[in-house]
């Protein structure tokens, strides 16, 4: 017996939760996470199973003493009892969990099929085959592979040009070439970035009432060009979790510490700040914790962790880490559109320079016209205003008054400027349009107004970390911010290896702990995730928790190795990618046999290629990179593309801003999806499973329902596209056939087969009879999407080719990645 | 014929859906829709749930978004007519959190409620004159009048309620009951939500998904939000120019190539694909047939009120409510917001009861006169309460802050007891004397009239098993029947 493939797994679900390390929930004084502990209170006698009390227990049908108890509403199988009763014959060993040693590179497993592996990753996948009699796939077809080898490096599609170019290649490393070619793509930086920002719940808005738009996107940007320029991980890492406080930080540097700042930010009326800052650090605990431990530490935020190593004290330590920010735990608004929560990095453009300096003259022009004293003038229109208000006593005005007498009530050394600000403004915007006259001062005012407005809102404000504001950190008796214990500094989990020698006690330090190289947990969490991209389920199928309750690898050992190879490679991810996408394992088909899924159901032994439905939002870049509508320009804005009407209509009850879709236009229509707007309370409805960014998500969610189905047939994304891929092969040279097959290669990349041809021809025709009987439907059908149309066409033989497009794009081998 | 094909057939569900021995496996084809893709006529949900036959198959949230004044409408506090104006008491209030809107308030002015209230009925359930229709059937409901929650804040404390913590990312009570019990129809989906608002949109309290999200539960159990405007699901409508058989025919073509794909490939998600796009399909039919009210005959629209057929309104949206119910969706969820009298208690308050009391009545007697009331459950509630103090010049209060301490609900059916109050607050509405319900004890209790042992539906992740209720939660067993 194994302790930690075996027995762990069992005593953790089923006996750690009263028997395990939080002592304010354990029972009878028993723990058996710790042999020394359970051989103290007699748990078991090791070597004589029949003599523990442990087996009796476990075998035991009297309610009394049965365990675990009725009540736990747990039970331990008859195969588990007779594993735990081996183990303790065998002597009840335990072993430290596999995920807190530091991983050590293991030899390569011998293998009989010698010549199948390519690199090292495919002797360990042979190794577990053959020890369950399996064999390998075949390799996928050559266009099979350029397509999965291609979305999975730039979440994009082959061009034909580039499946023409693979195919004719007859160079031994024509793979490698493309892989190479794909990992310098700057679509490369875009595809990989879309899981980070998963795991960093980035999102355009602060979410709740108000929902302000935020300028996170500059973060997003440099997420993008960190992972183009191949940023070692240690950096891209230590930059996010602590670049402010690197020596001279950079501007760049601050930027990527808006990973932390990604959080919701609640600025509802009545919000108690302190409570909501308390969420934003819970929140940054557990996303750090997620994305680089692999832990989930959110248990401990109550109470001792019932099953991994980690108490309560532990946690708040991390805490102290993300406790010093100059923050509110509230937004500030700078205009109805835009609020984000200090600290923020400004960052100011050319363009927004020159755009500031002519309003600013403007401005200055209608001053000079007005005279110097256009300022008095208009203190006077308000003085006259707030009097007339006061004296006519209007129930509705009765807040105004009060604003107007606390301003003129507040003692000269202490002015209440809240106050005069509001009743100031309320003057400019609304009431100074209803006198008449004094244009030269509307315009004043109107220009003012419209710089302020320029400043909040085209000038990027990221919300970044910044450690200027030291605060006392308390242990929170169960997590409650008003109720403090003892006070705590910040320290690493204390079960995890101590920091490096030197390192300061802060974020930095942490960066530095992380990577360092005998840290057990970093390596191992990131090669398990991008395990999980490229076979969709990582080795640890439980990315988020490599703790005691996660599930244990399928391959330990090739987790290891590949932990060591990525930090020996100096945290270079490239490297990495290239490692895993040029091994045998990866270029298996994905066809499967009954027999193969009666063996291996779940496919984690790899016996062949794994196959699942590509993300939305592949499948929208798709459609838009296939009919040549897709902009390739990176970066920039977040864009609105197409949303079914009235997506935000339910955000639209809050008066305190507009909430209506400001659909773009032209190119801003047709760029990739991962610069849509992200609305954190309403996220765009046609990125089914795209995580909804409120919590860190670092395990994809990949679910086949009718919605799907709706989207991809009714969207006018998907339609639009069809209707301009038609008009493409209808201005091309050929007859039905040439161009049915043209459709379908430039969708699903393979070339059809005879059968493939028929069916493709009856859809077209089916179509083409429909189209033919009502032309007027040809007609309103083409009207779909903004992009021009074709007049020369004629309708009903266009509409039949877009139907057929549409049909071609709904097909299950073009929603997946084979 | 491919010798593939022959043998997909062969494959067992079990094959198909089941990696472990709990049959949770059975939960994947128990899907958003019920998803009996292989001719079930049910889908089940989790292996050995219900864990004993519950009262309630069904449930209809109508969820009172903004915080209902339980003062002004459910529990009648004649003590803060004879107090009206005096400060409430210290040594009531004592060290309750309140919204930092009140927290720093130095004056307490009691604030009675705003119209008297009535016995009504053979039980005599007091309930205020602003709410006629429900007084007609307070013989029907149990009224809570000792609810509590933590939360100061309508987006916290409307996350507690519906999914158990204040904090966004739970799985939501629909997401847990189509997760536990599945679904009863394949048209449809097993969990709807619908919004409304007041008209006068006096409060601005937004609805956000995770209050119906499935949080780390399968995507597929979230809530399936039926929209105002536009296509009540996105997306339900075909292009312009594609008509019901031009669809169809386009389907079959592409179901054709899909099975032969299946053929070659093998893999069982193709076959789900194909029911799927069935699915699809006919939910573009039924969709719309439950917004057609032109069956409905006019001795039922008048149940509901005049605005039964205004698109969007509580009325409209209560009556879709129990056609589908009635069409076999498990869980309907109504968001309607309106109740957040901060400063405009006088005016406000009487116009929301006017939009929302006719439905909410409407809605029970219909379920109730065909014979759907006794295994549906309908939960009537907000957030919190408000406070029994005045907001706003102290000298003459014009609105109620939040509360949580102690407030009211009401509930019909489905197992709850008739011409019930449960629970009682001290004289000034401020803290709970008897029978207290916490928002966890809840929806243990919905859960348990549904069949469902709280403590045992779970689902695990980031190691460990998470639940509706987290560590907490007891049945109310004095609102069962």
């Amino acid at each position: 017996m194994d302790f930690n493939r075996d027995i762990r797994p069992i005593l953790s679900e089923n006996c750690y939760y009263c028997h395990g390390q939080d002592a304010n929930h354990r029972k009878a004084d028993l723990r058996l996470d710790r042999r020394e502990a359970a051989l103290a209170e007699k748990a078991f006698v090791p070597g004589d199973a029949e003599a523990s009390e442990l087996v009796k227990r476990l075998f035991s049908t009297d309610p009394d003493e049965m365990m675990p108890p009725p009540d736990s509403h747990r039970t331990v199988t008859p195969e588990q009892k007779a594993k735990l009763k081996q183990w303790i014959a065998e002597g009840a060993g335990y072993q430290p969990h596999w995920a807190f040693m530091p991983p050590v590179r293991p030899l390569l497993p011998l293998v009989e099929n010698n010549p199948w592996p390519r690199n090292q990753i495919d002797h360990f996948i042979l190794h577990g085959l053959e020890a369950h009699q399996l064999a390998p796939s075949p390799e996928a077809d050559r266009t099979t592979l350029l397509r999965r080898v291609t979305y999975d490096l730039t979440g994009l599609p082959p061009t034909p040009a580039e499946v023409g170019a693979f195919i004719a290649d007859a160079s031994p490393v024509a793979y490698e070439k493309v892989v190479d070619r794909l990992l310098a793509s700057p679509a490369y930086g875009e595809r990989m970035a879309i899981p980070w920002l998963d795991a960093s719940r980035y999102a355009d808005s602060n979410g709740f009432q108000q929902d302000g738009d935020t300028f996170q996107w500059v973060w997003r940007d440099w997420v993008v060009r960190a992972l183009n320029s191949d940023m070692p991980f240690d950096q891209f890492g230590t930059w996010q979790l602590a670049g402010d406080l690197l020596p001279g930080a950079t501007t760049d540097q601050k930027i990527a510490t808006a990973f932390n700042r990604n959080h919701l930010l609640n600025g509802e009326g009545g919000a108690i700040a302190e409570e909501q800052r308390n969420v934003v650090l819970f929140d940054r605990v557990d996303v750090t914790s997620t994305v680089f431990l692999g832990l989930t530490m959110a248990c401990a935020q109550c109470h001792d962790h019932k099953y991994d190593p980690m108490t309560q004290k532990d946690y708040y330590s991390l805490m102290a880490g993300f406790n010093n920010i100059p923050e509110s735990g509230t937004p500030t608004f700078y205009s109805s559109r835009i609020r984000v929560g200090p600290p923020v990095v400004e960052l100011s453009t050319p363009e927004y320079e020159k755009g500031m300096a002519k309003l600013q003259q403007q401005e200055a022009e209608l001053k000079t016209a007005a005279g110097p004293e256009w300022e008095s003038r208009r203190n006077a229109l308000q003085k006259e205003w707030e009097d007339q208000l006061i004296a006519a006593g209007k129930p509705e005005e009765d807040n105004w008054k009060r604003l107007i007498l606390d301003v003129r009530e507040a003692p000269a050394d202490k002015p209440n400027k809240y106050a005069a600000g509001r009743v100031r403004t309320e003057f400019d915007d609304r009431r100074l349009s209803a006198v008449a006259g004094h244009d030269d001062i509307k315009k004043i005012i109107a220009a003012q107004s419209a710089l302020r407005t320029y400043k909040a809102e085209e000038l990027p404000r990221v919300m970044v970390m910044e450690e200027t504001q030291p605060r006392e950190t308390h242990i929170l008796s169960r997590g409650n911010y008003e109720q403090p214990l003892e006070k705590v500094g910040f320290a690493v989990p204390a079960f995890l290896p101590a920091m490096p020698a030197g390192a300061p006690a802060n974020r930095l330090g942490l960066a530095q702990w992380l990577f360092s190289p005998d840290h057990p947990l970093t390596a191992r969490v990131q090669v398990n995730r991008l395990w999980q991209l490229y076979f969709g389920t990582g080795l640890v199928k439980t990315a988020e928790d490599l703790g005691v309750q996660g599930e244990p690898p399928v391959h330990g050992d090739l987790l290891d190795w590949l932990a060591v190879e990525f930090r020996d490679r100096g945290w270079q991810l490239k490297p990495m990618h290239r490692l895993l996408v040029t091994s045998a394992t990866y270029r298996q088909s994905s066809r499967s046999t009954p027999a193969l899924r009666q063996l291996d159901p779940e496919n984690r032994l790899l016996s062949r290629g794994p196959r699942f439905r590509l993300p939305a939002m592949f499948l929208r870049d798709t459609a838009l990179a296939v009919s040549g509508l897709l902009q390739p320009e990176i970066g920039g804005r977040p864009v609105y593309p197409y949303q079914p009407e009235g997506i935000w209509d339910s955000l639209a009850i809050t008066k305190e801003r507009d909430f209506t879709y400001p659909l773009s236009s032209g190119p801003d229509l047709y760029r990739r999806s991962l610069y849509t707007f992200h609305r954190r309370t309403v996220g765009p409805a046609n990125m089914f499973d795209a995580s909804v960014r409120q919590a860190c998500k670092v395990r994809p969610d990949l679910t086949n329902t009718p919605l799907h189905a709706l989207t991809t047939l009714n969207d006018p994304t998907w339609v639009e596209a069809s209707r301009v891929l038609a008009a493409k092969l209808l201005a091309t040279p050929g007859d039905t056939a040439s161009r049915l097959s043209e459709a379908f290669r430039r969708i699903t990349i393979r070339t059809p087969r005879p059968e493939d041809l028929t069916r493709l021809e009856t859809m077209l025709n089916r179509q083409r009879q429909y189209f033919d009987q009502h032309p007027d439907k040809a007609t309103a059908f083409l009207k779909t999407g903004a992009a021009p149309q074709d007049a020369t066409l004629a309708a009903p033989e266009h509409a039949a080719w877009t139907a057929l497009c549409l049909g071609i794009f709904n097909l299950d081998e073009s929603l997946t990645r084979e | 014929m491919n010798p593939f094909a022959e043998n997909i057939r062969r494959v067992t569900r079990r094959q198909l859906f089941g990696h472990t021995a709990t049959g949770l496996g059975a939960a994947a084809l128990s899907s958003l829709l019920g998803g009996p893709a292989y001719g079930a006529a049910q889908a089940a949900g989790v292996s050995g749930f219900p864990n004993f036959p519950g009262k309630a198959k069904r449930v209809i949230y109508l969820w009172q978004g903004g915080g209902p004044s339980h003062i002004d409408l459910l529990d009648p506090k004649p003590t803060l007519e004879r107090m009206a104006m005096q400060d409430i008491p210290e040594s009531i209030r004592g060290t309750t959190r309140l919204s930092t809107m009140s927290s720093s308030n130095k004056k307490w002015p009691i604030v009675p409620a705003i119209k008297p209230f009535q016995k009504w009925g053979r039980s005599g359930t007091e309930i205020s004159t602003l709410l006629p229709h429900l007084g007609s059937i307070a013989d029907e409901i149990t009224v809570v009048r000792s609810m509590n929650t933590e939360a100061v804040n309508h987006a916290p404390g409307v996350t507690f309620f519906l999914t158990g913590s204040q904090v966004p990312g739970r799985p939501s009570m629909g997401a847990w009951t189509t997760y536990g019990l599945g679904c009863e129809t394949s048209d449809l989906p097993a969990f709807v939500v619908m919004t409304s608002s007041d008209r006068q949109k006096s409060c601005g309290q937004l609805f956000f998904d995770y209050y119906w999200g499935s949080g780390f539960l399968p995507s597929k159990y979230q809530g399936v939000r039926f929209r105002n405007t536009g296509d009540p699901v996105p997306y339900l409508n075909n292009p312009d120019g594609i008509d019901r058989a031009a669809r169809r025919t386009l389907l079959d073509d592409i179901q054709a190539m899909n099975a032969a794909h299946l053929a070659d490939y093998g893999d069982p998600e193709t076959d789900t694909r194909i029911a799927q796009y069935e699915m699809a399909y006919r939910m573009q039919a039924s969709v719309p047939d439950l917004t057609d009210l032109s069956r409905e005959p006019q001795h039922i629209l008048d149940l509901y009120g005049p605005d039964v057929k205004e698109k969007g309104s509580f009325a409209n949206n209560c009556l879709m409510a129990r056609k589908l119910i009635e069409s076999g969706t498990r869980f309907v969820q109504l968001m309607h917001s309106g109740w957040d009298q901060h400063g405009n208690l006088h005016t406000q308050l009487e116009v929301q009861c006017r939009d929302t009391d006719q439905p909410s009545a409407g809605l029970v007697q219909d379920l109730q006169q065909r014979g759907l009331l006794d295994d549906t459950l309908v939960i009537w509630g907000g957030e919190f309460g408000r406070t029994p103090f005045g907001q706003g010049d102290p000298a003459k209060p014009n609105g109620r802050d939040h509360f949580g301490r102690a407030f009211s609900l009401w509930m019909a059916g489905g197992g709850v007891k008739k011409g019930h109050v449960h629970g009682a607050t001290d004289e000034f509405g401020w803290n709970i004397t008897e029978g207290k319900v916490h928002v966890h004890d809840h929806q243990a209790t919905i859960m348990h009239l549904l069949g469902i042992d709280h403590t045992r539906l779970t689902h695990r992740y980031q190691g460990r098993q998470f639940r509706l209720t987290d560590v907490h939660g007891e049945v109310v067993k004095g609102v069962l029947a």
